[in-house]
C-alpha cells in the first residue's frame, strides 16, 4: 500500500496501545481547562491528541481560534458519557487534518484534541516581534507521536480513569491557578493569545524624515479607527460565543439526560419501548453516542443468527485465505490460474487498497493506524461469509462507522444483517434494474416535495443516480460530516430504508436555494461533494419538512407499485453532455 | 461562462489508477495521495483554450471497481473523450485495458476519441508496465497514448489537452456533428444562438467556421 502522509503526520505511525480521555471540561468559558487522563483500560477510545500550534491562516479573528488538530473521536462503552453530536468534525483538504473550532472543543468531555489557544481575554495585545515558529517545530501534544507524553504517567491498569495527571490547558496571559507542568510541558501549553491585532502604530524610522503634525495625527486617527473596529468586531464575535456556548450547555444537558433515559428505561425494556412514541421521539433526537452501538445492534437485529464464534469461523477463514495468497500469488502471477483466483485475488487486494482510502482524512483506517486491522477482518470475513457478494466499494465506510460505535464480532453481526436489507442488497449486488426502481420512487417524492428543483433537475439532465449511489451506497457516511452521518443512521435504524431516500431529499431541500441557481456541472459537483460545514440541525429540520406522501401513498406502497410495474422501463441513461 | 463547446469526458480504468487524482490534479493543480473511494461518478469542469477558442471540458470520474460496471456504462453515452487510465505499477491493471476498450466502444457513440493513460510515471522503481507496451497497446487499438503521473503533474495537462485537440480537429474535419448532442459535444451559449438560426443538419465544418 502506497500512503505517504504529510511528513508532520508520520509520527504517529507507531501508535503506542495508549487511551486518552478528556473529562468534561470546567464550565467556565473564560477558564476553559481541561483534564486530561491517559490510562489504559478497557475503554475504546482513541484520540489522536495532537497539538502542532495556532495557524495563523485559521483564525477567524482573535477570539474565535480555530485549532489545527487532528481528532480521532470515537466512543464506545467509554466513561465519559457522550460526544456531544453538536461536534462537527470537518475534514479540510488538502492536509487532512481537521479543523475544530473552539466551542467544539470546550464542550466536547470526550475527545478532542484540545490545543486551543485563546484569545477572548487579552484582546489587543501586541503581538510580539519575534515571528512565530512555524507550527510544525513547536513540539506538540502528539499521542501517538515523538512526544513522550506518558513519562509523567504513572499507569494504573486497576482504574482505568483515574487522572493521573491534570493538564490544565489555561491559555491567555495568567496563569492557570492550578499549575504544576514540568517546565517544558508548560512551554507546550503556553499557547500565544491570538488578537486581530497585530498593528503597531510607529513612527518612521530615524534616518526618514519625520512625518508631519498632520499626518502624524492622520495616522493616529486611522490606527485608533481600525483597532476600535477590529474591537467591536472581537466583542461581537465574544458575543456570538457566548450564546453558542450556551446552546451548547444546554445541548450538551439534553443528550447527558437522553442518555439516562436511554440507559435506565429504553434499553432494559427494548421490544416494549422501542416503538413508543416517546422512545422514537428521543431516537429523532440523536443518540447519545455512548448507547449509539447498542441501539444500532438492537434495531438492526439478527435475523442471520450470526453468533460470534461464526465470525470467528469466518476470520480464521478469510485470514487462511490471505496467507495462502500471498504465498502463492508470486508464483501464480504468470499463470492463467483462472478466473476464481482473479477474482479472489482482486477482492483482497481491493479490500487492501481501500482501506487506506476509507476515511483518509481520519488517519485510523490506514495502515498503522489503530482499526485497521479491525477493517480488514470485518470485511475479509464478510467475503467469506457471503462470497456470493463479495467486497464492493462502498462496504468500507459501512464497516467503518460500525467499528466506530461497536466491539469486533458486534460490528460484524450488524455489517452483515444490515447489508441484507433489500435496498443494501439490492445496491451492493449492484442490481441495476433494482436501483433505478429505487431512484424512481425516489423521484416521486422528490417531484411531490420540491416541485421546482425537481423541474430544475429535469431540464438539466441530472438524473438522481449521479448523487443517489454515493450516498445510498455508503448510507451518507462518505458525503455527509460523520457525526451528522451518525444522526442519519439513528434514524435509519429507526425508519430503514424509507430513511434514505428522506434524508436525500433533505439535502435537497437544504441546498434547494443554492442549487436553482446552478447548471448541470455545478450541481453535480456540489451534490457529489456536500459542504463540510453542514449543521445538523438545518438537515434534520429539512428532513422532517419532508412528507413521505405521494397521492396518500407511503414509501413502501410507491416502491411496490413499481416493482409490479415491471414492464414499464424507466429512462435512465446519461444523455449528451449537459451544461 | 462563455464558452465555444463544450465537451463531455469520461475517466475509466481499474480502481486505485489514479483515475481521481488525475482530475484533481487537472482541474485544482493539487495532488492528494490519498484520495477518497470514489463510489458511483464525481464530475470536475476546467476551461481550457484550443485554436483561441474557448473549451469547457465537463468531466465524469467513474468508479473502477468491476462490479460497478453496470453503471458505469451507462455514463459513456454522450461523450466525446474518454480518458483509459492504468497504473504502470500493476500489470493486471494494463491487461484489463481490453475489457475496458470493448465497454467503451460498445456503449459510446464511435467517434469517441479514447486517450490510454499510463500513471503514476513517477514511480519507476516499481514499473510493471513498460512504456513501449503502452505504446503497442495504442497504435493497436488506434488510441492516443501518454505517460502520466497525478502526483507530479507530469503530462496530466497535457493528456487532456491533446484528447480535446483531437475532439476538435474532428470537429474541424466534420467528423462530429456538432448538432447531435449524444456525441458529446455542444456548442456554446453564445454560438447556440447564432447557430439556432441556421440549425438544421449541417455538419461540423459550418460550426467551426462559426466562431467569433
Amino acid at each position: 500500500m502506497c500512503y505517504s502522509a504529510p511528513q508532520e503526520e508520520q509520527t504517529w505511525l507507531s501508535w503506542p496501545p495508549l487511551y486518552h480521555t478528556l473529562t468534561p471540561p470546567s464550565r467556565q468559558p473564560e477558564t476553559l481547562s481541561y483534564h486530561c487522563s491517559f490510562a489504559d483500560g478497557p475503554t475504546r477510545l482513541f484520540t489522536h491528541l495532537r497539538y502542532t500550534g495556532q495557524d495563523k491562516s485559521l483564525g477567524t479573528s482573535g477570539d474565535c481560534v480555530f485549532v489545527r488538530a487532528c481528532v480521532y473521536m470515537l466512543s464506545f462503552h467509554c466513561s465519559t458519557p457522550f460526544f456531544p453530536s453538536s461536534t462537527s468534525l470537518r475534514f479540510v483538504p488538502p492536509s487532512s487534518t481537521m479543523y475544530i473550532s473552539l466551542p467544539d472543543i470546550c464542550l466536547s468531555p470526550l475527545i478532542l484534541n484540545i490545543c486551543h489557544s485563546l484569545s477572548s481575554r487579552n484582546l489587543f495585545s501586541r503581538k510580539p516581534k519575534e515571528p512565530k515558529p512555524p507550527s510544525q517545530n513547536i513540539p506538540g501534544w502528539r499521542l501517538f507521536g515523538k512526544v513522550p507524553l506518558r513519562e509523567n504517567t504513572t499507569k494504573d491498569p486497576k482504574d482505568s480513569f483515574t487522572i493521573q495527571q491534570e493538564y490544565p490547558v489555561k491559555v491567555g496571559p495568567a496563569p492557570g491557578p492550578q499549575v504544576q507542568l514540568s517546565a517544558a510541558r508548560r512551554k507546550n501549553l503556553e499557547f500565544e493569545p491570538l488578537s486581530t491585532t497585530a498593528l503597531i502604530l510607529e513612527d518612521r524610522p530615524s534616518n526618514l524624515p519625520a512625518k508631519s503634525v498632520e499626518e502624524a495625527m492622520r495616522h493616529k486617527q486611522e490606527y485608533d479607527e481600525m483597532v476600535a473596529g477590529a474591537k467591536r468586531r472581537e466583542l461581537k464575535e465574544a458575543q456570538k460565543k457566548k450564546r453558542q456556548m450556551k446552546e451548547r450547555f444546554k445541548q450538551e444537558d439534553s443528550i447527558a439526560n437522553a442518555m439516562v433515559i436511554w440507559n435506565n428505561d429504553v434499553l432494559p425494556n427494548w421490544d416494549c419501548m422501542r416503538n413508543t412514541r416517546r422512545v422514537r421521539e428521543l431516537w429523532w433526537q440523536g443518540l447519545p453516542p455512548s448507547v449509539r452501538g447498542r441501539v444500532w445492534s438492537l434495531a438492526i437485529g439478527n435475523e442471520l443468527n450470526i453468533t460470534p464464534e461464526l465470525f470467528e469461523i469466518f476470520l480464521s477463514r478469510a485470514k487462511e485465505r490471505w496467507k495462502s495468497f500471498s504465498e502463492t500469488s508470486s508464483e501464480n502471477e504468470t499463470e492463467d490460474s483462472g478466473s476464481l483466483q482473479a477474482d479472489r485475488e482482486s477482492s483482497l487486494d481491493l479490500i487492501k487498497l481501500d482501506i487506506s482510502r476509507t476515511f483518509p482524512s481520519l488517519f485510523i483506517f490506514q495502515k498503522g493506524g489503530p482499526y485497521h486491522d479491525l477493517l480488514h477482518s470485518v470485511l475479509g470475513a464478510y467475503t467469506c461469509y457471503r462470497p456470493d457478494v463479495g467486497y464492493v466499494q462502498g462496504m468500507s465506510f459501512i464497516a467503518a462507522v460500525l467499528i466506530l460505535n461497536l466491539e469486533e464480532a458486534d460490528a460484524f453481526i450488524a455489517f452483515a444483517n444490515l447489508l441484507n436489507k433489500p435496498c443494501q442488497m439490492a445496491f451492493f449486488r449492484v442490481d441495476h434494474d433494482l436501483m433505478l426502481k429505487y431512484f424512481a420512487a425516489f423521484e416521486v417524492f422528490f417531484e411531490e416535495n420540491l416541485p421546482r428543483l425537481f423541474n430544475h433537475f429535469q431540464i438539466n439532465n441530472l438524473t438522481p443516480d449521479l448523487y443517489l449511489i454515493d450516498w445510498i451506497f455508503t448510507l451518507y457516511s462518505k458525503s455527509l460530516p460523520l457525526d451528522v452521518a451518525c444522526r442519519v443512521w439513528d434514524v435509519f435504524c429507526r425508519d430503514g430504508e424509507e430513511c434514505l431516500f428522506r434524508t436525500g431529499l433533505g439535502i435537497l431541500r437544504l441546498y434547494q436555494e443554492v442549487l436553482l441557481q446552478m447548471d448541470f456541472i455545478h450541481m453535480a459537483q456540489f451534490l457529489t461533494r456536500l459542504p463540510d460545514d453542514m449543521a445538523a440541525d438545518n438537515l434534520f429540520s429539512c428532513i422532517t419538512a419532508t412528507q413521505m406522501l405521494s397521492s396518500n401513498r407511503k414509501w413502501g406502497q410507491v416502491f411496490s407499485a413499481l416493482m409490479k410495474d415491471g414492464s414499464k422501463e424507466i429512462a435512465n441513461h446519461s444523455p449528451a453532455p449537459r451544461s | 461562462m462563455a464558452y465555444a463547446y463544450l465537451f463531455k469526458y469520461i475517466i475509466i480504468g481499474d480502481t486505485g489508477v489514479g483515475k481521481s487524482c488525475l482530475l484533481l490534479q487537472f482541474t485544482d493543480k493539487r495532488f492528494q495521495p490519498v484520495h477518497d473511494l470514489t463510489i458511483g461518478v464525481e464530475f470536475g469542469a476546467r476551461m481550457i483554450t484550443i485554436d483561441g477558442k474557448q473549451i469547457k471540458l465537463q468531466i465524469w470520474d467513474t468508479a473502477g471497481q468491476e462490479s460497478f460496471r453496470s453503471i458505469t456504462r451507462s455514463y459513456y453515452r454522450g461523450a466525446a473523450g474518454a480518458l483509459l487510465v492504468y497504473d504502470i505499477t500493476r500489470r493486471d491493471t494494463f491487461n484489463h485495458l481490453t475489457t475496458w476498450l470493448e465497454d467503451a466502444r460498445q456503449h459510446s457513440n464511435s467517434n469517441m476519441v479514447i486517450m490510454l493513460i499510463g500513471n503514476k510515471s513517477d514511480l519507476e522503481s516499481r514499473r510493471e508496465v513498460k512504456k513501449e507496451e503502452g505504446e503497442a497497446f495504442a497504435r493497436e487499438h488506434g488510441l492516443i497514448f501518454m505517460e502520466t503521473s497525478a502526483k507530479t503533474a507530469s503530462n496530466v495537462e497535457e493528456a487532456f489537452i491533446n484528447t480535446a485537440k483531437e475532439i476538435y480537429e474532428k470537429i474541424q474535419e466534420g467528423v462530429f456533428d456538432i448538432n447531435n448532442e449524444a456525441n458529446g459535444i455542444k456548442i456554446g451559449p453564445q454560438h447556440a444562438t447564432t447557430n439556432s438560426t441556421l440549425s438544421g443538419s449541417q455538419g461540423g465544418q459550418q460550426a467551426g467556421g462559426g466562431c467569433c
